[in-house]
């Protein structure tokens, strides 16, 4: 006999059922627009780019679900990967609503409280993105205005520093490293850090992850 | 067929901005939305089960509208730059699922080399709708396929209490890594700050195909930080020490405004 199905196992299956329909929907954009323009795409360029841009999103992609899957939990690891923007909202908007809410990562109590908050970013973004389409015209000057440009240049290093103090106060032993690595690393290879954030965001965390097993081991935390 | 044809003989300039992609745009927009509430309302019932308090409930989804309002005006923003060359609906349709803005630009870059505003034809606009949605599909893919499996055999194993008790730090080292190489990011670009220059809604090109780019070395984004680091800190104290609790699920999005606001000012200021 079949073992029952766990409250996991549930998720797991919405989940997949969610991000196959996502992954549906997505591809039904290009091949709509085919289909009404009978324009086919060119073949040559399809392939040079999805082998240029998969050459960094393959890799990425994989990386990407290790890393942030744990973080996010089942059914919120299933709607970021279609709503994306990951590393810029989705992780930090769940890992604020866990420290808010004091649970651990892990346990079911902080899958329904990751579920939430991703859930409630993508309602907020999509209903933020239909408004200003709406309203495109009288915003457009509003957002574009160039007093206003820098706001929204650095709105990113804004929601890391804010977010930064929550979680460096209280764990200064866990932040010496990551941060004098990252420093460093910014300094002598600034090209490379801004052109290659994501990679650089899986140094960061691999070398706090390591120096902060060092010092579990050696008890200093 | 006929209407195949009819749309064939249309330019890009009216594609692009055709009732039909709107409508391809609301009903991408319309399924996840649907989904999101669906999950919510499923989270919601299995916060029930749980006992959890209704507090808890109201400060994860409060605190996350809150903090969600002005990345998503952002990335809105992100929509009105690609217009210029993409039109509205499909740079909407884009950015409402996995991808970013410097991921859609060199996708578009990319898949028509030096095409500009002028030049531009559906045969280029369908073949970058593809070249998109196709390259950025492998996450979703790898979790379709493995994300369960990953979980059961790593994820499990590293957060259970069973063990030596590493797994509670171990995320939490994993994010303090990630701020700190945001905060690397914004101390590299005092160094160096290669943008790459955007005209139309696209990536510029020089003659060998190389991107154009300005080097924009900037204190900007390591100031924006400290100073929402420093709003965060007195924000926390409100709450803490004058007891000012509603401030909680506001307190991240108030630092973000803050230091978004030092960004303006320091731009009024001719500090870009």
């Amino acid at each position: 006999m079949k073992a029952p199905k766990t409250y996991n196992d549930i998720l797991h299956r919405n989940g997949r059922i969610f991000l196959a329909l996502g992954l549906s929907v997505m591809l039904l954009v290009p091949f709509t627009i085919w289909a009404i323009t009978g324009q086919m795409p060119d073949s040559a360029k399809l392939l040079e780019g999805f082998i240029a841009l998969s050459i960094l999103q393959l890799p990425g992609g994989i990386v990407e679900v290790a890393t942030y899957g744990p973080m996010l939990g089942t059914s919120a690891t299933y709607l970021a990967f279609v709503t994306g923007n990951l590393s810029n909202l989705k992780i930090p908007c769940a890992m604020n609503a866990r420290q808010l809410c004091n649970t651990e990562i892990g346990t079911p109590e902080n899958e329904v409280v990751s579920t939430l908050a991703v859930s409630a970013s993508t309602i907020t973004t999509v209903l933020i993105m239909g408004f200003g389409v709406v309203m495109l015209i009288p915003l457009s000057p509003l957002l574009n205005a160039p007093v206003l440009q820098p706001a929204f240049n650095w709105v990113v290093s804004a929601l890391f520093g804010a977010l930064g103090y929550k979680y460096f106060r209280g764990n200064l032993k866990l932040v010496i490293a990551p941060l004098a690595v990252m420093v460093i690393i910014g300094l002598l290879a600034p090209g490379f850090v801004v052109s290659t954030l994501s990679i650089a965001i899986i140094i960061g965390a691999v070398v706090s992850v390591i120096a902060a097993k060092i010092m579990f081991d050696k008890k200093w935390l | 067929m006929l209407l195949i044809t009819r749309f064939a003989a249309t330019t890009v300039g009216e594609v692009k901005e055709s009732w039909w992609m709107y409508a391809l745009a609301i009903f991408v927009a319309l399924f996840i939305l649907a989904g999101s509430i669906y999950f919510m309302y499923s989270a919601y019932r299995q916060s029930k089960k749980l006992n959890m308090s209704k507090d808890q409930v109201r400060k994860a989804v409060v605190s996350s509208i809150s903090f969600s309002v002005l990345p998503s005006i952002g990335i809105f923003i992100g929509v009105i730059t690609m217009s210029g060359l993409l039109g509205i609906p499909l740079p909407w349709i884009r950015l409402s699922v996995v991808g970013a803005l410097h991921y859609e630009l060199m996708a578009a870059s990319v898949a028509s080399t030096g095409i500009t505003l002028a030049t531009m034809t559906i045969e280029n606009f369908v073949t970058i709708a593809f070249v998109m949605t196709i390259s950025i599909m492998w996450g979703g893919l790898f979790a379709l396929f493995f994300f369960k499996k990953y979980q059961i055999k790593v994820i499990n194993k590293a957060t259970s209490t069973d063990g030596k008790g590493f797994g509670k730090i171990l995320f939490d080292a994993f994010f303090i890594g990630m701020i700190c190489a945001y905060i690397g990011d914004a101390v590299a670009k005092i160094i160096k700050y290669e943008v790459r220059v955007i005209e139309d809604g696209a990536y510029v090109l020089d003659l060998e195909g190389n991107y154009v780019t300005e080097n924009k070395a900037t204190f900007v984004p390591i100031i924006v930080m400290i100073s929402a680091m420093g709003a965060m800190a007195f924000f926390d104290w409100l709450v803490r020490k004058k007891n000012i609790k509603w401030l909680e699920n506001f307190s991240l999005a108030l630092s973000m405004i803050f230091g978004m606001a030092v960004a303006v000012f320091l731009g009024m200021g001719g500090i870009y």
